[in-house]
């Protein structure tokens, strides 16, 4: 999609900001008709162990490295004569039932790096594991085809450097109402009132002021939009479905922003790892679960995506802490309706065959999956944004 | 010296300047100041944590006992915590402000960070030690450090299989610049820095076994090249002595690079990479203090952080809020994003910490306490939500000191001792239309123009 097109579609979004309340129903219908695609992103940070998440129950390598953290058989929701899901992940099981999950084994990239640091810094770049990008790959689809802040949406306290662009960059809000009264100072806006022109045209002062002004509006935008949408479903009550809540309220008030970054902590499971990734990919199912229903009573879901990631997998082998330490390639979870390829999107690529850490290798570089969704849900061009030609994978 | 001139200097080689500063210096001329400026920093004071509670730990305790190895890093972790605020407190009552200053500086550009507190303060005196000194001797320390040596996988750089994650960043972005070497250095080079290590205690070791003692190609010269010897080569590119200068002039005197001033500060160091006759030929150029560069530059977070702390002494009283408070501005000490460090500049500022940078000074020097006005239609203001739930920070603020210092300053003075760059007619006029009754009110309104974000 071109910027040109990108402003149209705007525009003819928010000429329905001031539909009144009564036909808000069509609302999403002309929103859907648009094709206003909106991508929503979960990082489960600290390294998700995948092999405890759709566990190789058949294999033997997995029990033999894992004597006293496998997962029992008989404790799996087994999907195929391979693979089966963790049983904190059953309301998941229910979307692969459905076909609204695609699953897309060993995920990766080339010389993996193991700190958390970096390896988010390469799965928020989208750079290679030798390269260092200052900016973001979200960030990049704004400076191209977005216009305003809110075009992406973290739901934060402070922005990761995905949002963050060359000129411009997504706004963090974990609350619209907190984010709304803090922009809204009388100080602020008496400033902001008195400011020239002059201003505008100063490096970097000017900047400033620029900057301002726009979280001064996207924060009213935001926050204006937010009020107008409820949540027709009933959320858990965590951090993380909190974020899911708020995500679903601005989708469903049909707010021009086409993609949300949220994040799950907690998974750096080098120690006691079965009750610590219990509760949290019960926490994660759970979350996701409340949040396709919500989206799918308002009509909404067929227009979203969800990406599901971790900056990388677990060690193959379990360490003497009963956990496991940092490895590298994963699964990565794609949830929506209409998915082309609903269930397991490749084969896993089994045990047998592992780097010289013992970690898993990589068969899809997580680059050509940005650049699925780039080019096929966002619809823009891909190779404007990913340095390097990654070829689209055919999941949607 | 006239006020400009001071303040300008001041908020480049350090983070501002008092009202006492500016009346001694006044009656000094240029050279005067500045000699002054290098003398507080002529000699490093250490930064040092109290590290007793690992005491207990030795080598074969951490590397046979895994538990014993996750107690000692949990604690370290913790330490490199205390370590950062340590670090920033220093940065507020510091003497020796242009070598603080120029430590924030190699930080940045040598930006490395590690789990072990021992480690971590190594490399931060390093820094600290080298601020000032020769650049090539600075260079070889780093590449010995163990935080360094870890963070860019030098560990793992063996004859038989090199890693040139060392030897890439070195030419990268420690000293050349992207396109300033073929892979075919970084590949030589790599095998000149195989087998370097370290010990438990961090002291720097080079393993006999894992050394390539064979002959390398580098930039033209063949030779059985160790590390320090592939510094050497490195130095004596002009390209190095260019490279560096280009980041001491974004840093110190503007972000749009004037390549002449570039190419006339290149030809300084390249003499004998000695960092202080740098720093003073910046500091004495005339041009270093022409209109285009004052107030031009967008305060770091930590200098903004510390420039308000430096005017209204504040205590912090957990050290978890001054680690927020960097997180939410974008700026952790001792954690910077990656290896090339923080980019700068617009950089630092998105919607969300234009909004807090505005807001902080009101939020720390009210002590977080700042009332709800009005009962509106909200249930929660920014204030009340971090107070409530999660009360912002919690500080002690000392405005006597602050009275005290500002005695003698008008309204007027105050706001050209806080604000560097010109404020434009309708600032001007909506200031005047404030009530001014208080120096503490007007000092946390300066604070909170855009402006104040300027140095």
């Amino acid at each position: 999609m071109e910027r040109r097109q990108f402003l149209k579609q705007s525009t003819l979004a928010s000429s329905l900001f001031f539909v009144p309340n009564f036909v808000k129903a069509f609302e999403n219908l002309a929103t859907t008709s648009l094709g206003y695609k909106r991508l929503v992103i979960i990082q489960l940070a600290g390294g998700n162990d995948g092999l405890n998440t759709i566990i190789p129950f058949n294999n033997d390598v997995y029990y033999r490295n894992r004597p006293t953290i496998s997962i029992k058989k008989n404790e799996i929701i087994k999907v195929t004569d391979e693979l089966g899901f963790n049983s904190n992940l059953l309301p998941l099981k229910k979307l692969y039932d459905q076909g609204h999950l695609t699953i897309i084994n060993n995920v990766g990239y080339p010389n993996p790096n193991r700190s958390h640091f970096r390896s988010t810094d390469i799965w928020e770049t989208a750079s290679d594991s030798n390269q260092y990008l200052q900016t973001g790959w979200i960030g990049r689809y704004l400076d191209k085809y977005g216009n305003k802040s809110y075009n992406a949406i973290e739901t934060d306290d402070s922005l990761s450097l995905a949002l963050k662009g060359q000129n411009i960059n997504g706004i963090a809000t974990k609350n619209p109402q907190v984010l709304f009264r803090t922009s809204q100072d009388p100080y602020f806006k008496n400033v902001l009132e008195h400011y020239e022109d002059e201003h505008l045209s100063e490096h970097n002062l000017g900047y400033l002021y620029k900057t301002m002004i726009a979280a001064e509006s996207s924060a009213k935008y935001i926050f204006e939009k937010h009020k107008t949408a409820s949540n027709k479903h009933e959320y858990p009550n965590n951090e993380f479905a909190n974020q899911l809540k708020t995500t679903s309220k601005l989708i469903n008030s049909g707010i021009e922003t086409k993609v949300f970054y949220s994040s799950l902590g907690g998974f750096d499971t080098h120690a006691r790892q079965l009750n610590k990734q219990s509760r949290l990919l019960k926490i994660y199912a759970e979350g996701i679960d409340a949040f396709v229903s919500d989206l799918k009573q308002q009509g909404t879901f067929n227009d979203t995506l969800i990406l599901t990631f971790s900056e990388f997998g677990r060690r193959v082998k379990q360490n003497a802490a009963n956990g496991t330490d940092h490895g590298a390639a994963s699964n990565v979870f794609i949830i929506g309706n209409k998915l082309k390829t609903p269930g397991f999107y490749n084969d896993f690529s089994g045990l047998s065959n592992l780097d010289g850490n013992g970690d898993l290798k990589y068969t899809i570089d997580f680059r050509s999956i940005y650049a699925t969704l780039l080019g096929k849900w966002l619809a823009v061009d891909e190779s404007t944004i990913l340095s390097n030609n990654f070829s689209r994978l055919d999941f949607i | 010296m006239n006020q400009q001139d001071i303040q300008h200097l001041y908020w480049r080689a350090g983070f501002g300047a008092t009202p006492s500063q500016f009346n001694k210096l006044s009656k000094l001329d240029k050279r005067q100041v500045i000699d002054a400026l290098f003398q507080n920093s002529s000699r490093p004071s250490r930064l040092e944590i109290d590290t007793t509670a690992l005491e207990q730990f030795t080598v074969k305790s951490v590397f046979k006992d895994k538990s014993k190895q996750r107690e000692f890093l949990k604690i370290s972790r913790e330490k490199v915590k205390e370590f950062n605020t340590l670090w920033v407190n220093r940065l507020v009552v510091t003497d020796e402000l242009l070598r603080e200053k120029m430590t924030l500086f190699w930080a940045n550009l040598f930006a490395c960070r590690n789990k072990n507190i021992f480690y971590v303060q190594h490399y931060n005196n390093t820094l600290r030690n080298n601020a000032l000194e020769n650049f090539g001797a600075f260079v070889k320390a780093i590449s010995k450090e163990p935080a360094m040596l870890k963070y860019l996988n030098s560990n793992q750089n063996r004859k038989q299989k090199p890693n040139e994650n060392f030897a890439r960043e070195l030419m990268e972005l420690f000293t050349l610049g992207e396109g300033n070497y073929t892979e075919e250095d970084i590949k030589e080079s790599a095998r000149a820095f195989t087998g370097y290590s370290h010990n438990f205690e961090g002291k720097f070791v080079l393993r006999k076994f894992q050394h390539d003692y064979d002959f390398k190609t580098f930039f033209g010269h063949t030779g059985q090249y160790d590390g320090d010897d592939i510094i050497d080569i490195i130095l004596k590119q002009k390209q190095c002595a260019r490279f560096i200068c280009r980041k001491i002039y974004s840093f110190f005197v503007n972000e749009v690079v004037n390549e002449d001033r570039v190419e006339e500060l290149a030809t300084v160091f390249y003499e004998d990479y000695n960092i202080e006759n740098l720093m003073r030929h910046v500091f004495m150029s005339d041009w270093f203090y022409s209109e285009e560069h004052i107030g031009s530059k967008i305060k770091s977070p930590i200098e903004f952080l510390v420039g308000i702390t430096r005017t209204v002494p504040v205590k912090f009283e957990k050290t978890k809020d001054v680690l927020k408070i960097q997180k939410l501005l974008g700026q952790i000490l001792l954690d910077p994003p990656n290896v090339a460090g923080w980019k700068g500049g617009k950089s630092w500022i998105d919607s969300n910490t234009i909004m807090l940078r505005l807001k902080l000074p009101s939020v720390i020097l009210a002590n977080a306490k700042i009332s709800i006005k009005e009962k509106g239609e909200f249930e929660d203001s920014f204030e009340t939500y971090y107070s409530k739930k999660n009360k912002f920070v919690s500080v002690k603020i000392d405005w006597e000191t602050f009275e005290k210092q500002y005695s003698n300053s008008s309204f007027e003075d105050l706001k050209h001792q806080l604000i560097v760059p010109k404020l434009s007619d309708g600032t001007e006029t909506y200031l005047k239309a404030l009530s001014q009754n208080s120096k503490r009110n007007f000092c946390v309104q300066l604070m909170s123009l855009p402006e104040y974000q300027m140095c």
